[in-house]
């Protein structure tokens, strides 16, 4: 109990100590800063990942035995090899109005929720490595720890004693994030549009956040008639995407100097949108797959 | 078709490098170079990472591949940075104007010396990512890929899962290669896809779905192997040794220095974005 006590304070002081340097980096002198503001951004983004699990440690998701490793090596390869046929190296396959298919998304969420937030995170950073290497391209490890991410939000819903209380828990999640965007939105600093100089409007972005909450919300119960597992993996997955790969664009900003505009554009949605779509499909089939095994096999 | 790892052996400097001392090198590079946008400091890492990128002897036939994909990538985001303005504000609070652009009556483009400026810092820098990140698959061994990371501190368990993705790897593509071509013997044709965004992805599935669950399958028997084994039940020990030389050591010296050196010059507040002499004289008055 002492040592849990004394862990929360020095994850605590920790936490303050990172929005100390957070807040260094806004003010006067931040500008001298700001190359660490990317590692800054990952270090805030792992003592998160601490703290959910410091807080829920008791549970059997962040479990790791042999089922475990086995299971991270499996899906890891099996992400990297996806991913590198489905990058036009082998399969050039036709796109729909500049959306381009790509199933590997389907594993680190597929191998996620089904052997937990560790094996998920294995599966989508060390196979996005995997998948790098076959084709050659190197190593970035902002993008490494966002495919990770995704398995990783995937895999919380272990944490959970049924699908129902993940899916309410949910719920009330995309509420709150609602709120606090749209308050971000309107109590947040002006912004200039970058060719025309004019104030860009806020409340069409409040809308569009609105608009997106509420699609969201309603997602949560059109899918229940298919099933609570298939509405499950569908939400975290799609939560497990816009982390991830939104924390990867973000931290690309700092990293390649892009503006918030073309993080956005030219990474956030091309790589987010085609994701949640290509998951939402392959995901559930994958799951009701291995769940027609595991029904044969009893394992 | 054949899913094979990049990596050649060849009798290089680099090579002969421990790959421990390889990876921090280049997180450290990687970290210094993020530092700076003064256009001098991003040649230094420029130079740097070319001199790796030379010294592995990788031909552009080699690496063709990468920098297709890589090339015409980082000019167009560089080119949409230059166009859409200020990165983000306090990197410079004014503009020496070169020209204006006005497209539509409505929207006005502005070419200043520090939007040049920043754009070639921008290219620079991410050229120098990408080399520095390029070399690292064409010249480390993946079966020292699990020793590498258990000797970068990664507990057992994980480092050994890495080395078992790696070796998975080519398993797993026979596999579907196996399975994809008795598919098309059933008629499936995945470069044909019809209808829809939704039955495209749909119909990617016989081929997804009977990969992973075999491999998931196949699974249970290495686990049961492993358990036998008493996996997990102590401390791991590994085959292949990794032992600093000379050189290592030196590199390892490098890249700490690399780290402190830049963040102290940084903090001093050196390297901090700066535009040629040239260019500001060019602006117009």
């Amino acid at each position: 109990m002492k040592s849990k006590i004394w862990t929360w304070l020095i994850v605590l002081v920790v936490l303050a100590a990172l929005m100390w340097v957070a807040s260094a980096l806004t003010g006067p002198e931040g500008t001298k800063l700001q190359g660490l503001t990317w590692l800054l951004w990952v270090v805030i983004a792992g003592v998160v990942i601490y703290i959910l699990y410091f807080a829920t440690s008791q549970s059997e998701a962040w479990a790791v035995g042999t089922r475990q490793v086995v299971y991270m090596a499996i899906g890891a390869a099996l992400y990297g090899i996806f991913s590198w046929l489905f990058n036009g190296t082998v399969f050039v396959v036709p796109s729909v109005s500049l959306v381009s298919i790509r199933p590997a998304i389907a594993l680190p969420i597929f191998f996620g929720y089904a052997f937990g937030p560790v094996v998920g995170f294995f599966t989508g950073a060390v196979g996005n490595i995997l998948g790098d290497f076959i084709t050659g391209w190197g190593v970035y490890p902002v993008w490494d720890i966002g495919n990770g991410l995704i398995g990783l939000v995937a895999g919380l819903v272990m944490l959970f004693p049924d699908r129902r209380k993940s899916l309410s828990t949910l719920t009330w999640l995309v509420g709150v994030l609602v709120l606090a965007a749209i308050g971000i939105i309107v109590l947040g600093p002006v912004v200039m549009h970058p060719w025309t100089g004019e104030e860009i409007p806020r409340m069409p972005w409040v809308w569009v956040v609105v608009i997106g909450g509420v699609l969201a919300l309603a997602a949560r119960f059109l899918m229940k008639p298919l099933g609570e597992d298939t509405a499950a993996i569908n939400l975290w997955g799609a939560l497990g995407i816009i982390i991830g790969i939104g924390f990867a664009a973000f931290a690309d900003i700092w990293v390649n100097g892009y503006t918030f505009f073309v993080a956005m554009v030219g990474e956030f949605i091309p790589a987010a949108g085609p994701n949640i779509i290509n998951a939402a499909i392959l995901a559930p089939i994958l799951l009701a797959a291995y769940k027609a095994v595991q029904a044969r096999t009893g394992r | 078709m054949l899913v094979s790892w990049k990596y050649r052996p060849r009798n290089t400097l680099i090579q002969r490098l421990d790959p421990r001392a390889r990876l921090i090198f280049m997180l450290a590079a990687l970290v210094s170079l993020l530092f700076f946008w003064d256009l001098r400091y991003e040649l230094f890492f420029f130079v740097l990472a070319l001199g790796q990128y030379t010294l592995a002897r990788l031909s552009f036939r080699d690496t063709r591949r990468a920098w297709l994909l890589m090339g015409p990538l980082i000019v167009i985001l560089t080119i949409l940075t230059f166009l859409t303005g200020r990165f983000h504000e306090g990197v410079y609070t004014e503009e020496h104007v070169l020209g204006q652009l006005v497209l539509f009556s409505r929207l006005t483009i502005v070419f200043s010396a520090e939007k040049i400026a920043f754009a070639i810092a921008q290219l620079l820098r991410v050229t120098s990512i990408t080399l520095l990140a390029v070399v690292i698959p064409y010249t480390i061994d993946p079966s020292l890929y699990g020793v590498t990371f258990r000797g970068l501190g990664l507990p057992d368990k994980f480092a050994y899962a890495m080395d078992l993705a790696f070796r998975l790897v080519p398993t797993l593509g026979r596999d579907f290669s196996i399975t994809y071509d008795a598919q098309r013997a059933r008629g499936y044709e995945l470069e044909k896809l019809k209808g829809g965004i939704v039955a495209q992805i749909r119909r990617v599935a016989p081929l997804l779905v009977p990969v992973v669950i075999q491999a998931i399958v196949g699974g249970e028997e290495v686990i049961d192997s492993m358990d036998l084994r008493a996996f997990g039940v102590g401390p791991r020990t590994w085959l292949p040794q990794l032992k600093y030389s000379r050189a290592d050591r030196l590199l390892l010296a490098f890249s700490v220095l690399l780290v402190t050196g830049g963040t102290a010059l940084m903090v001093m507040g050196y390297g901090g974005f700066w535009v040629p002499e040239f260019l500001l004289r060019m602006a117009q008055p």
